[in-house]
């Protein structure tokens, strides 16, 4: 009995040390709040996926009642006119220079080939360098052409009289599930949070590690009875803690209020992965400080693990576009099991039974990772 | 008449280096200097004494013209020194070595690629460079170690690789900020004979710097500051009369007794082993001897020992006359009595990292209750050895029983009963006082009642009252140290391990802290093993262990290690001469061993007798000096730390040939 009351109280009085450290270390206390507010929020209103306001020049060489009708088909959100263009050769200049992201170049005679009922050309060039953006630009126009073509066409065969379609063709009817409107701050503020939420559940316990480590106080720890699962698992405990409070600052007051996503799922059930999470990810934390002499090589090996883990996390390639090896690597990312969790409760309603499969992931990764700072921890100071 | 005065004060600013007027400098609210006169004379080593935190630093680096400050005049040679643009004039006939072990050297370039930098930095062309090189190393003794990367080179020899960087544009002012803290006793000796050695050969002008009291006999003329002041200024001897009295050194029955009831009368007083060094304010022997008798009165007094204080002595005295007054200890708890067992035992304890063996088979006993000291120059494994006594580190092989338990097999029990301090760093800083206090008592497992009564017991024994919410980081370092010690000592241990527990540590905070501990092992009855660097205190250990590559070489009481030493060395003889720096390297060449100059005299190994009086006198007549005095010395702790190592030293270099 009284072996358990010291070995609370060490837990106690090592978590509230540890609490109080951070609190303390105005910088790193700054830079976590940032990180979980200001962050996610630059994140969730900055970066966007889809096509915006991407700038076109045209250079209309026919000057007709089909060439302006084609251009204007052009038009936001989508496409932006920035400018028209008085030869066809300017179009690489404005590329190169950045001018514009789409050309359009339509030939002399378009309208008057149109009217023949002959085959008419444009050409339409796309600064493909983000190739998101350049696949989405291109393939837009081509509708957009696609489509004008196909009016012509229909007109002239009389199949059509108001520019309608009425004839033997598919109507596309899609819905759009989770995210009706496809706000982008929707998925990018939650990918940003889990990212963060991994950066900071490797930072936090790292740092208290290396800070130990930098000034001699483990050697304090080390003489004392305190055993290493204690002196490691104070820390993981101190920093979930607060990690998880950001996390609910940053879900209710940013990602809820802010962006207004709608909690399909129980928020309570996210945090409770979130804690499962950060946990796990701690382990990870402790081996890196092992493995550091300071801060600077402690920030320097998080990042070197952190891009892997967020490029085999899944959440901006779906598992199955990626090569076999990598599908295999995803496995042992536990962000990968987090982010098809996260999404899946605040997106999708997912609850607690549909991801056991998620669930189960973490725990074993998290006691892995768990263990193997602990073993280094000992190699290291035994 | 007044064209006279202009020419001699033109003289004299002539034959003066330095010159600071009403000095001050201060650090947003804290004044680091004030007000400070001071002359340096061209050709002289000029020292500063004082604790951390004096303002020796300062000071100098606003000579080095690196740093601005507030209040009055300093000149360097014949310039001003009041703008950045006037610094830049004399940084070129200025070498400046700041503190720290080689913090201004590059640790992954070795020796040579690191003198190169400077001198090219200093525009030194490059014939030069390979003479000036050639014949810095040779003097250093570093040639062997040319491709050496910085960062392998001992304390000793980094210090000495700093100097040869410091030198190699041929300054003709070098200012050395603390150069031989953190370096062991010989190879501080070692730094200041080539030293002496360089103002002899090349007529510098040196300003350098310490926190070792007993280092002001280095120099020709110092200054003893504390907290910004200049408390005396001059030559040693002159310092040394800063405060009138006698110290002396007795050996009585019921030590413990006797030291409470003398505490009454006199207030600087230590224990010095088994004996007790007490300071009388008075000057006449014969009269502070019978001081001292009359207070005794019913004491059996074995020995009595009249001496002239050294510095430590007077600059402690004065501080105290100063109305420093240091607060009272708390009581002790009489620990059980049992002086009979065994605390610690090591039993051919080694420990090998990869290819190099840091601790070589050491085997001693320390007796419950007793102040065990573990000497050695850095490297010399003494931290190692503690880490496997208190089980930070497993031994490769061997064993041992510490409290009464196996070290191999109950390290949990042994943690219950240890208490351990390493180097001031065992605290959190970022935690306040009474926060640190309550983590390791909730380490320990105390429960809140005995919390709260050691808690108390602890601010009273570090003398924090008022202090408990201050974070630790914002205390001195002697606050710092109690405060460590006293985190160490919340579960009442047993055995006490110290780690340099001193370093960085002025005179008065390493005093009490002394106290401290021999109130712990005579009265609570608790064994203290404790590592040191300063020699003085090594005195107040009642056993020693000095340790040198990895094994115990000596193992004794201080004064058995000293008898042993003047057995064999046939004892140590003080020369006083009228051209000390010239002196000494006459000695250094003749057949006399450990010439060392200290102030004006020079010490060297020999017997007190005829033979050696006359071949000294004729060897230094033939020089041209005139000896003024010869007697025989005590040895200090120093000496024979010095002697042994050196005599192994020179053990392990036959035995490589």
């Amino acid at each position: 009995m009284t072996t358990l009351r010291i070995g609370m109280t060490r837990m106690r009085v090592m978590t509230s040390k540890e609490l109080m450290q951070l609190l303390r270390d105005t910088v790193l206390i700054i830079f976590t709040i940032y990180a979980f507010t200001f962050d996610i929020y630059w994140a969730g209103s900055g970066v966007s996926l889809s096509l915006n306001n991407a700038a076109l020049m045209v250079f209309d060489g026919d000057s007709s009642y089909a060439s302006r009708e084609l251009t204007s088909r052009f038009r936001e959100p989508y496409f932006r006119h920035v400018g028209s263009l008085s030869h066809s050769r300017d179009t690489n200049d404005v590329l190169d220079k950045g001018e514009a992201m789409v050309t359009l170049d339509i030939p002399e005679g378009f309208e008057q080939s149109l009217l023949r009922g002959e085959q008419s050309t444009v050409q339409m060039q796309v600064d493909s360098t983000n190739t998101v953006l350049g696949l989405l630009a291109s393939s837009y126009g081509q509708q957009i052409v696609g489509r004008y073509g196909l009016e012509v066409a229909m007109k002239q065969q009389g199949l059509s009289a108001d520019g309608g379609i009425s004839g033997p063709i598919l109507d596309d009817r899609h819905r759009v599930w989770f995210n009706p409107n496809q706000e982008d701050s929707w998925f990018m503020s939650i990918a940003e949070l889990l990212t963060i939420i991994t950066v900071f559940s490797m930072m936090l316990p790292a740092a208290a590690m290396v800070r130990e480590k930098e000034r001699g106080t483990i050697e304090q720890l080390l003489v004392s009875p305190l055993s290493a699962f204690q002196v490691m698992f104070s820390k993981v405990l101190a920093m979930t803690l607060v990690i998880v409070l950001l996390t609910s600052i940053s879900l209710f007051l940013v990602i809820g209020g802010l962006f207004g996503v709608p909690f399909k799922g129980s928020p309570w059930l996210f945090l409770g992965l979130s804690t499962l999470y950060v946990f796990t990810t701690s382990g990870l934390g402790l081996v890196i400080a092992t493995f550091s002499r300071n801060m600077a090589q402690a920030g320097m090996l998080i990042i070197l693990l952190i891009a892997p883990m967020i490029f085999l996390s899944g959440a901006w390639t779906p598992p199955e576009a990626m090569p076999t090896v990598m599908r295999w690597l995803m496995m042992v990312s536990p962000l990968h099991y987090f982010i098809d969790a996260g999404y899946g409760v605040l997106l999708k309603g997912a609850t607690f039974t549909t991801l056991a499969p998620q669930i189960s992931g973490m725990c074993v990764l998290g006691g892995l990772n768990f263990a193997l700072g602990l073993w280094r921890f000992r190699r290291q100071f035994a | 008449m007044t064209a006279t005065v202009q020419m001699s004060e033109a003289k004299a600013s002539a034959s003066l280096a330095v010159s600071a007027r009403g000095f001050s400098k201060r650090y947003g609210k804290d004044t680091a200097v004030n007000r400070i006169d001071l002359d340096i004379h061209k050709g002289e080593i000029y020292g500063l004494i004082g604790p951390d935190g004096a303002g020796k630093s300062s000071f100098m680096k606003a000579v080095a013209g690196v740093l601005s400050f507030e209040e009055g005049t300093l000149q360097v040679f014949d310039t001003q020194v009041d703008s950045e643009a006037s610094a830049e004039l004399i940084k070129q006939r200025i070498g400046f070595m700041p503190q720290g072990l080689g913090l201004n050297m590059y640790p992954d370039l070795s020796v040579e690629e690191n003198i190169d930098f400077f001198a090219r930095l200093r525009l030194v062309p490059e014939k030069e460079l390979t003479s000036r090189k050639h014949r810095l190393l040779g003097m250093t003794r570093l040639e062997a170690f040319r491709d050496r990367p910085m960062k392998n080179l001992s304390g000793g020899m980094k210090q000495k690789l700093g100097l040869v960087c410091t030198l190699i544009h041929e300054p003709e002012l070098i200012i050395l900020d603390e150069p031989t803290t953190g370096v062991d006793p010989v190879s501080r000796r070692d730094f200041w004979s080539i030293l002496a050695r360089l103002l002899r050969e090349q007529g510098i002008t040196a300003l350098v710097s310490t926190a070792y009291m007993d280092e002001a006999t280095r120099f020709q003329r110092a200054a003893l500051m504390y907290q910004g002041k200049v408390l005396a200024e001059g030559e040693p001897d002159v310092i040394g009369n800063l405060a009138q009295g006698t110290m002396i050194t007795i050996d009585v029955d019921s030590q413990a007794d006797a030291l409470q009831t003398l505490s009454r009368q006199f207030e600087q007083i230590e224990a010095v082993g088994s004996r007790l060094r007490i300071w009388v304010d008075e000057a006449d022997a014969m009269l502070a001897e019978q001081q001292l008798r009359d207070a005794l009165a019913g004491f059996t007094i074995q020995h009595l020992e009249c001496d002239t204080p050294g510095l430590e002595d007077v600059f402690v005295a004065k501080l105290r006359q100063e109305g420093n007054v240091v607060a009272d200890l708390p009581a002790f708890e009489a620990g059980n009595n049992d002086k009979t067992g065994v605390a610690i035992e090591a039993h051919e304890l080694s420990k090998r990292f990869d290819d190099f063996t840091a601790v070589d088979k050491i085997s001693f006993t320390v007796p419950k209750g007793e102040i065990f000291g573990l000497l050695g120059a850095n490297g010399a494994g003494k931290t190692t050895a503690i880490k496997m006594l208190t089980g930070i580190q497993l031994p490769t092989r061997g064993e041992g029983q510490v409290a009464g338990a196996n070290m191999s097999t109950a390290a949990q029990l042994i943690k219950q009963r240890i208490g351990y301090m390493s180097q001031a760093f065992s605290l959190y800083l970022d935690l306040s006082v009474s926060e640190n206090i309550n983590l390791f008592a909730g380490v320990y497992g105390l429960d809140s009642k005995m919390r709260r009564e050691r808690s108390a017991w602890i601010i009273e024994l570090a003398d924090l009252q008022g202090y408990e919410k201050e974070l630790a980081g914002s205390l001195p370092m002697g606050l710092r140290q109690r405060l460590a010690l006293g985190c160490a000592l919340v579960h009442k241990p047993q055995i006490l391990f110290l780690d340099e527990p001193t370093s960085g540590v002025d005179p008065l905070g390493r005093r009490r802290f002394w106290e401290i501990l021999f109130n712990l092992a005579r009265v609570q009855n608790v064994t203290i093993l404790a590592t040191t660097h300063y020699m003085s205190e090594a005195e107040h250990c009642d056993h020693l262990a000095l340790m040198y590559a990895g094994r115990i070489v000596a193992d004794d009481t201080p004064d058995n290690m000293k008898a042993a030493v003047t057995a064999e060395a046939g004892g140590l003889l003080e020369v006083s001469v009228d051209k000390p720096i010239v002196a000494v390297g006459v000695l250094e060449e003749s057949q006399y061993k450990g010439a060392a100059l200290f102030g004006r005299q020079i010490h060297l190994w020999a017997p007190d007798d005829q033979t050696n009086r006359s071949r000294i006198t004729s060897l230094l007549a033939d020089a041209g000096i005139s000896v003024l005095g010869m007697q025989a010395r005590t040895l200090s702790m120093e000496d024979v730390f010095v002697y042994r190592v050196l005599q192994q030293e020179q053990a392990r270099e036959k035995n490589a040939a």
